[in-house]
């Protein structure tokens, strides 16, 4: 029938058949949309290997092998003294504490019938974390009238046990390793059985500082995580008035002339300036020039908001253009004054795209790494900084940058160490962007 | 002819509220305006018609000094109001736009309620002591910008969410809620259906009783309406101007003729 009516009319085309420049549009645009849609999926594949990645190496950190140990703390040893004087219980250094630890762990065995495996008490003893000896000595030192009771501690248990019970340390590994053996595993299995050894949440782990290299088990992100928020308070409290009240002028009062536009490049380039050029800046300017200490949240906030700046001020400068100028016509026409025009109705309406580049721009530097190292926060802080304002003068470190720091480490127990500590890091990254986004949402008005 | 003497001695027995002479407006080296001579009298009002791009909306923009916001625009010549040089050093042009309002073509509300668009001009000039006051204010302004019945019961709501029309009367009641001397209208209809724009030609009719009015438009009936003087711009040059009933009835001026019976614009 179509045939027919196409043959009948001559030089004249049907509508239900396709001619060859329209074949040949819609080959190109079902091609386009599949390139797209393979961009896509590639990105999908990476992103969710990415994750899966950090979680199947990171997620375990959050539960930890600890050992409940009824310790007693004798006082003949603990106390010379027999006055509780602090000044002579802390000559005991944590040499004294750890027989201690290991007398308790051999009694409970025998308590609960646990065979010792034909282990010496020295290696009953590695079964617990190098750190549990500290941690008992301090909680001593804190309350001195627990000499000469017998308190239930919860000791954590070595990394190679924590490592045991999440896979990592193997019979066959441990045979050939000279930290732990296939014996004191066997007894771990037994403890647990008899449940004196369990996994608990690893609290740990976000408060405690970094340890040194022998116990992975004790390291946490506490400094990290303070001195991450210390500088992020920095950056706030610097970049966010000098980067509105700088894209402000420059977007509505400035003239228009060669020396702004001269300004205006230079943000441009200085956003695209890489990270690691501030830091070389920090080292000079704030370190060796203004003699500010090194590792300091200070300095580290100061570089980081010289590298957000430009990065705040692009998209605030986006937004206040974003405003029409018939709001700036009638605030005019009504007999405002520039400022007011502006603060009065171009700010509140950009307000949401300048929170928003803000928050971003926070969000990349919390999580920059590279301008940290050369200003000395790579260094190694037990230390907690102090309450601030004083604090933001003592040494910490920063969260991308214990990433790196245990990344370096020899430990595989510090591999997952600086999995959780990623996940961390990501979770702070995706609450500042869905704030966001909620911020944009909630001011969003129209006009 | 007798009757034609009469009235233009009434217009001239008005006082002259807003005085062009020789005025010249540059757009960089782009010449706009060109020695346009106009007299806008108290309690009446002007219409500026033209062709698109013939510098009417410019000029209007002068009078108040919203040009000043255009960095490469530049104007000479003398406009005074009531006798004093509006571009003299002294002026502030804040001061300026309190005494002269503006309405755009496009309505063009503030994302506030409805009571703060009114309310803005008279809180920055510190024209009202107390909230009582305040509400008067808002209210009489909102009345007599044949508001007042469809807002009242919502004057916290967002004044973008009424209609144009509705709107564009929210932003002459916010213009003339600062009690200016004279009123800017920039097409104040050119936006709106034939129902909003008879509302706003009725309001503007009644604002004369007060104000003095200029309003730019592109349709000469609108012109013919609502004016009683009108100046026709072509190509930067006032044409000529006169009483309305002059200009489209005997206009002087061959373009003039030609523009009104269509023939050019």
């Amino acid at each position: 029938m179509t045939d027919t009516t196409a043959q009948t009319v001559p030089g004249k085309r049907s509508l239900l058949t396709l001619d060859d420049r329209t074949r040949r549009r819609n080959a190109a645009e079902a091609r386009f949309r599949a390139y797209g849609l393979a961009a896509v999926t590639v990105a999908l594949i990476a992103l969710t290997l990415l994750l899966v990645s950090i979680f199947a190496n990171g997620v375990s950190v959050f539960r930890q092998t600890t050992i409940a140990i009824p310790v007693t703390l004798d006082a003949k040893k603990l106390d010379k003294s027999g006055k509780l004087d602090p000044a002579v219980m802390a000559k005991v250094t944590t040499v004294g504490y750890a027989p201690l630890l290991t007398k308790g762990l051999q009694a409970a065995m025998e308590e609960n019938g646990i065979s010792d495996q034909g282990l010496k008490a020295k290696a009953i003893g590695a079964l617990i974390s190098q750190d549990a000896p500290a941690q008992l000595r301090d909680m001593v030192l804190a309350d001195p009238t627990l000499v000469g009771q017998t308190i239930s501690f919860e000791a954590l248990a070595s990394g190679r046990i924590d490592g045991y019970f999440k896979g990592r340390v193997t019979m066959d590994s441990a045979a050939l390793d000279s930290n732990i053996s296939p014996e004191q595993l066997a007894l771990a299995d037994a403890l647990k059985d008899a449940g004196i050894l369990h996994s608990r949440f690893n609290m740990g782990f976000i408060t405690a500082p970094d340890a040194s290299e022998q116990r992975p088990e004790a390291a946490g992100l506490g400094v990290a995580i303070l001195g991450s928020l210390y500088m992020m308070i920095v950056v706030l409290v610097l970049s966010l008035p000098i980067g509105v009240a700088a894209s402000i002028y420059l977007e509505e009062f400035a003239p228009k002339n060669r020396f702004t536009d001269l300004i205006e490049v230079n943000i441009s380039n200085l956003a695209a300036v890489p990270s690691i050029v501030y830091g070389i800046l920090g080292l000079a300017i704030f370190i060796n020039f203004a003699g500010l200490p090194q590792s300091a949240p200070i300095v580290g906030g100061l570089v980081l908001t010289l590298m957000t700046l430009p990065r705040i001020i692009i998209p605030a400068r986006a937004a206040l253009k974003a405003v029409p100028p018939s709001i700036r016509d009638a605030a005019l026409g009504v007999g405002a004054s520039k400022m007011q025009s502006v603060f009065h109705h171009v700010l509140p309406l950009a307000a949401p795209g300048i929170l928003t580049g803000m928050i971003i721009g926070l969000a990349q530097a919390l999580g920059e790494t590279a301008p940290l190292l050369l200003i000395g926060m790579v260094a190694f802080v037990r230390e907690y900084p102090g309450a601030p304002p004083e604090g933001f003068f003592d040494p910490a470190s920063a969260l991308p940058v214990q990433v790196y720091n245990w990344t370096q480490r020899a430990d595989p127990a510090f591999v997952e160490r600086a999995g959780g500590a990623i996940i961390v890091l990501l979770i702070f990254l995706v609450t500042m962007n869905a704030a966001a986004i909620l911020l944009r949402r909630r001011f969003e008005r129209r006009w | 002819m007798n009757d034609m003497t009469r009235r233009e001695a009434e217009i001239t027995a008005t006082a002259i509220k807003i005085s062009a002479r020789n005025a010249q407006v540059y757009y960089g080296d782009n010449h706009a305006i060109k020695d346009v001579d106009v007299d806008i009298h108290d309690r009446m009002v002007t219409a500026f018609i033209g062709p698109s791009g013939c510098g009417k909306s410019t000029f209007l923009r002068c009078l108040n000094r919203m040009n000043d916001t255009i960095p490469s625009c530049r104007v000479e010549g003398r406009i005074t109001l009531d006798g004093e040089d509006i571009y003299d050093k002294r002026v502030d042009p804040v001061q300026l736009r309190a005494k002269v309002g503006m309405v755009f073509q496009k309505p063009n509300p503030f994302p506030k309620s409805i009571f703060d668009n009114v309310a803005y001009g008279p809180r920055i000039h510190g024209l009202t002591r107390s909230k009582a006051e305040l509400d008067e204010v808002v209210e009489t302004s909102l009345r007599r910008a044949a508001l007042w019945k469809e807002v009242k019961d919502r004057l916290h709501q967002p004044g973008t969410g009424l209609s144009g029309g509705q709107q564009q009367r929210l932003c002459i009641a916010r213009a003339i809620a600062t009690s200016p001397e004279v009123l800017l209208m920039d097409e104040p209809c050119s936006a709106l259906d034939p129902i909003a724009t008879a509302q706003v030609e009725e309001l503007i009719d009644e604002l004369r009783a007060q104000f003095s009015v200029v309003i730019v438009t592109h349709s000469m009936q609108q012109a013919a309406r609502v004016s009683q003087r009108t100046a026709f711009f072509h190509l930067g040059n006032l044409v000529e101007f006169g009483e309305t009933t002059q200009i489209f009835t005997k206009p002087r001026d061959p373009r003039t003729e030609s523009y009104i019976t269509g023939r050019i614009g």
